[in-house]
């Protein structure tokens, strides 16, 4: 075809037209501000896989657009949520489950349980509690379209708490397309059958990732209370802002930028707590606990001694005040299962009653056999809390005489380097320090880190055969009271070989502007359901 | 004969000499004095500061006191012993950069340009090199590895030496065309002779200069990369992480960023009005060029 | 010229093969475990092993170089190893901030650079032309994160004349789009200001004294007439060299200035994935920004050309 200027003309008015046409589109369908919510979170969405992953952004991103079969409630109990009708076998091995009406997926198509099916065996083999339930499960089956059940070889008392959770991985549904994916393959596509769903058309990965109302979400009729309840959503849109630096995020918040900050340093809330526009609220009551992991595989903490000496070394005020300063939001945490949890108990706590003790602590190296090799301690430089703490612990090893080789890196190298096992000379290490939710911690079985079966425990590898009897013990247990009292015999058990300790336990409380309401407190998820603007 | 004229006639008058040269030359004066000075509180920090590595969380973000000359930090670290102390660390960087980038870039660039048969070579893979943005390579290189002070060293050092080679072989290039060199080629001296007696010495003048932008350079990239949590670590005090890990606090807790800000401020403009004030002694041409 | 510059375009190829070997040997030799990252905190290590072989992680270095160099050839940067998409895109979607943040830093500093620059050599010896140079040596000596922090605190904060952080696109409107690029620009332009103010005065300077301007003058040309007309198109080869330098200067300052600002642009991008070790993200960036440079550096080479007739390849 020749190009005559006419046709030039011509091809040239519907190329502007193409170009205009979807920002037309997206013009009519953007919704008005007064019914939009900007949040800004601790991080960014790793990947859209929440079971693929254990990070708490994807559980959030996870939160909006999928939804579970039972939900935790405000006072930490299982309650139905996709289930509508369930019941249990006398003998306790049988759990049939029926799904209530009205469930659709994204695409249209009604929620079955031939989704679920696959759902579950996805996230239970990658989940911890999922794995420790399925060695007591003998299938997983659909009866109809809407009835399936969960068949045990023993009675196991976690069921539901496992489906319900909030720590992560939750148990979230998938269609029966991506349920069906390998589970250490992300899926491809995000289609769930929440309260929300992914706008990918203005999600930008690393920027923005954008949730519209999802219309054909038929919430449940009860009253919503942790991510049980009916999940009525009251927003046309959320957007996650993805914003690393914690200045600028308060100061967008103080500007009417943004309308919610999950993280604001603590050292910032002075300059919150006197905007009129700005209020402040602990939506985890349970918070954080920071853990201090010492490797069993080397001297000297190899040796039981060494770590108890740890006990008595570290002074957990001073490591909350250098992060936090004098804050009501932190506190010590002398329980092995935090403080504020169902299984809290001050079992064999001396060590913490008596504070701190550096005669004690150096006496008990001796006894350990410590000969003055360097101790490898990890510190990850680019997350605040864990740098101070790294720099804290190594004056305080040093108080009492250790060589202390502090290692300085990313968190991205902490995370390889704690998987090897070598010595710490041949590129090993001694100490590493992270945090954990404190509802994971205050359960023996879903934190990954609360194993003690050594060379397949979580990083350390602590090994100690009464600690795992008693948390398998925890989990068959009947009544509440039964698994308090086993816990207390866990922590005694636990404060003896160490296999972590504490440096303290602190609440994150949230920024928001106030015309944000009713955003409901939940451990590990933040749900944008129920939530008014205005 | 000439010198020992010139050194006999300086030694009665070394003062008023020295008033004659900074008359002439103050940038160089005042930019050396700056850095001289700052040198010293580098070397004798142990004598006139505490201890800049201990914590005291109880203490934190104390405003300036009789105690406390500069205030605390948020680790209730006191701000005068890190601020002198970081003096080190900057120096360091700064002079190691210089020296390493310096030293490498000439040997490749009197290579370069005296040998033309590796000169393309050579000058790709420096091309390939100069492409690669400077920041983004040190930030990678920092935290892809242990965070060490040499690591930094090499981090920002390495971006530095494609540039010093482009300098040294323009300058060996042109020195090359000289009738004096193509005689000496022509006489059969050895390569290493004609390049020690005749190159070398006019690269001298205006490598001098480049170093001391290099110096000021590397300071500044050390602050950059530890703003970005790619720096030093964090138990070394360096200007650079002070403000970084303080930059939270510039409203709270201001003094706790001016006194390593000004400090790094201070050491840059000494460096650059040294090298300014060199420039124009040395080399006018390149004088001219900048 | 057509030959020269399909010979410069030629030339660009071994430099770009070097540097995606040397950028792919420095992120698969270094520390960092991406699958780690991806499982998250509360994996255990079976998961993180089985995730790395999902990723091929576990495959030789030269493979895994073979597999990348070979898409890369097909102008497939690959996909982000966190999310789906492919890094061409994510490029293209964070291309816009950045590159309108380096337009309006290079406006501003040029226009507010060769305006001190001819002041100041106009001025020449005056206490003018010192405060302007002294003005210069300080633009070297402050970083730019601690010149953002004082612009967002006075202008944002206490002011509340502009934007905090943010980018607005600009289709969203030129004001608002402005708006949000005024600080950043100021912050990361100053600089480029000081560069470019000093070479300007020093090659005024020269021009000043070539003959042909004094004949000018004792012609009786109007003095600013002359400056402007004269001087500053002779000033322009050098300006526009440094320019050309200052591209590699910009590209570093733009991955600070995004991150105190908040702009979600290829700077960010990349500083992200270098702590997350999203090995697609950083070579793709990298490999873009260095053909940026070389890029940039042949038009001003081909620039030359234009300002000074004399120049012929």
């Amino acid at each position: 075809m020749k190009i005559t200027r006419r046709t030039a003309l011509q091809g040239g008015i519907a190329t502007a037209a193409v170009i205009a046409a979807p920002s037309i589109v997206r013009a009519q369908a953007k919704p008005s501000a007064a019914r939009t919510v900007r949040a800004v979170f601790h991080g960014d969405i790793p990947t859209y896989d929440p079971i693929w992953t254990t990070a708490n952004m994807t559980a959030y991103h996870g939160g909006m657009v999928y939804d579970t079969l039972f939900g935790i409630d405000g006072k930490q109990q299982p309650q139905p949520q996709m289930v509508g009708k369930w019941g249990v076998s006398d003998d306790k091995l049988t759990y049939t489950f029926e799904l209530r009406d009205g469930l659709k997926w994204t695409d249209g198509t009604p929620v079955t349980s031939a989704d679920v099916v696959p759902s579950l065996k996805r996230w239970a083999a990658r989940d911890g509690g999922g794995q420790h339930m399925m060695l007591r499960v003998k299938d997983i089956a659909a009866k109809d379209a809407k009835t399936f059940t969960i068949e045990l070889k023993e009675r196991y008392g976690l069921v539901l708490e496992v489906l319900a959770k909030t720590s992560t991985p939750v148990c979230f549904m998938m269609r029966k397309k991506e349920a069906e994916t390998d589970p250490m393959q992300k899926i491809d596509q995000v289609v769930g059958s929440g309260p929300f769903k992914l706008n990918l058309d203005e999600t930008k990965p690393g920027t923005q990732y954008v949730y519209d109302r999802n219309p054909d979400y038929v919430p449940r009729a009860d009253a919503p209370s942790g991510i049980a309840g009916g999940k009525k959503v009251n927003l046309e849109r959320v957007i996650f802002v993805n914003m690393p630096d914690a200045q600028t995020a308060v100061a967008a918040l103080q500007a009417g930028e943004i309308d919610f900050y999950e993280v604001p340093p603590t050292d910032l809330l002075p300059q919150l707590e006197g905007d009129k526009n700005i209020k402040i609220e602990v939506l985890n009551s349970l918070g954080n606990v920071g853990q201090i992991r010492p490797n069993f595989l080397h001297p000297p903490f190899n040796n039981e001694k060494a770590r108890q000496a740890l006990l008595y070394l570290v002074k957990q005020s001073d490591y909350m005040k250098a992060s936090f300063g004098d804050s009501k939001y932190a506190r010590t945490c002398p329980s092995f299962f935090g403080m504020g949890t169902p299984m809290e108990n001050d079992a064999n706590t001396d060590w913490f009653k008596g504070g701190q003790n550096l005669e004690k602590a150096k006496a008990l190296f001796k006894e350990a056999g410590y000969d003055g090799k360097p101790i490898v301690l990890m510190q990850a430089t680019n997350i605040a809390i864990m740098s101070n703490t790294a720099q804290i612990l190594a004056q305080e090893l040093r108080q009492v005489g250790l060589n202390v080789q502090v290692e300085a890196m990313d968190w991205s190298n902490v995370v390889q380097r704690r998987s090897n096992k070598s010595p710490p000379d041949q590129g090993g290490w001694n100490l590493f320090i992270t945090w954990s939710g404190g509802s994971a911690i205050g359960n023996p079985i879903l934190l990954a880190a609360h194993a003690a079966t050594g060379d397949k425990a979580w990083f350390g590898w602590p090994s100690d055969s009464l600690h795992e009897e008693l948390r398998t013990k925890w989990a068959l247990a009947g009544t509440p009271e039964e698994r308090k009292q086993i816990a207390q015999q866990i922590q005694a058990n636990a404060w003896k070989f160490v296999p972590q300790l504490y440096y303290g336990q602190w609440m994150q409380p949230a920024a928001m502007r106030t015309n944000i309401n009713n955003l409901l407190p939940v451990a590990e998820i933040i749900p944008w359901w129920n939530v008014t603007k205005g | 004969m000439a010198a020992v004229a010139e050194v006999a006639r300086a030694r009665p008058g070394l003062a008023g000499k020295f008033a004659v040269f900074a008359r002439r030359n103050p940038t160089i004066v005042l930019g050396a004095a700056l850095l001289i000075l700052t040198a010293i509180f580098a070397v004798i920090a142990p004598l006139i500061a505490g201890d800049p590595r201990l914590m005291t969380p109880a203490k934190r973000l104390l405003s300036p006191s009789a105690e406390y000359w500069f205030g605390t930090d948020n680790l209730g670290r006191d701000v005068y012993a890190r601020t002198v102390y970081g003096a080190r660390i900057s120096l360091v960087v700064g002079l190691s950069v210089a020296t390493i980038s310096v030293a490498v870039g000439l040997v490749i660039g009197l290579a370069a340009g005296y040998y033309r048969r590796i000169d393309g070579f050579v000058m790709r893979i420096m091309d390939g090199m100069m492409a690669i943005p400077a920041i983004l390579l040190a930030i990678a290189l920092v935290s892809l590895n242990r965070a060490s002070v040499w690591i930094v060293i090499v981090a920002i050092a390495i971006p530095e030496v494609p540039r010093v080679v482009r300098l040294v072989r323009s300058v060996v290039l042109t020195t090359r065309e000289q009738p004096f060199i193509e005689a000496a080629i022509g006489g059969g001296s050895r390569d290493f002779k004609i390049i020690h007696r005749h190159i070398l010495p006019s690269t001298v003048a205006p490598l001098i200069v480049q170093a001391t932008y290099i110096t000021a350079s590397a300071i500044l990239i050390e602050a950059a990369l530890s703003f970005l949590g790619a720096g030093v670590p964090p138990e070394i005090p360096t200007w650079g992480n002070m403000i970084a890990a303080s930059r939270l606090f510039l409203a709270r807790a201001p003094w706790t960023i001016f006194f390593p800000g000004a400090a790094l401020a201070l050491v840059i403009l000494a460096v650059n009005l040294m090298g300014d004030g060199l420039r124009d002694r040395l080399d006018p041409r390149l004088a001219r060029r900048m | 010229m057509t030959a020269y510059i399909a010979r410069r375009l030629l030339s660009m190829l071994p430099v770009m093969v070097l540097v995606a070997l040397f950028v792919f040997l420095l992120l698969h030799i270094a520390p960092g475990d991406p699958a780690a990252i991806i499982a998250g905190d509360n994996a255990t290590p079976d998961n993180i092993a089985q995730i790395r072989k999902a990723l091929g992680l576990d495959e030789p270095i030269w493979k895994q170089f073979l597999v990348w160099v070979s898409s890369l050839v097909r102008g497939d940067l690959g996909r982000s190893m966190f999310w789906n998409d492919p890094v061409t895109t994510l490029i293209a979607q964070r291309a816009e901030p950045t590159l309108s943040l380096a337009l309006t830093t290079l406006i501003f500093a040029i226009v507010i650079a060769i305006t001190l620059g001819v002041t100041a050599a106009a001025k020449a010896g005056t206490a003018i032309d010192r405060i302007v140079m002294g003005f210069a040596v300080i633009g070297f000596s402050v970083p730019v994160f601690v010149v953002g922090y004082l612009l967002i605190f006075v202008f944002a904060i206490y002011l509340k004349w502009l934007p905090v952080q943010g980018y607005t696109p600009l289709s969203e409107g030129v004001l608002p789009w402005l708006r949000n690029l005024v600080l950043p620009s100021i912050a990361l332009g100053l600089v480029y200001v000081a560069l470019i103010a000093r070479i300007t005065r020093a090659t005024m300077l020269d021009v000043l004294a070539e003959d042909y301007m004094r004949t000018a003058r004792a012609k009786g040309v109007a003095p600013r007439h002359m400056l402007l007309k004269h001087a500053l198109k002779n000033a322009a080869v050098p300006i526009v060299t440094v320019i050309g330098i200052g591209v590699a200067l910009l590209i570093g300052g733009v991955v600070i200035t995004e991150t105190v600002f908040n702009i979600p642009g290829v700077g960010r991008l990349v500083v992200d994935a270098i702590a997350r070790r999203d090995y697609p993200i950083i070579q793709g960036v990298i490999m873009v920004f260095s053909g940026i440079y070389v890029l940039v550096n042949l038009v001003v080479d081909m620039s030359y050309t234009l300002l000074d007739p004399r120049i012929r390849y």
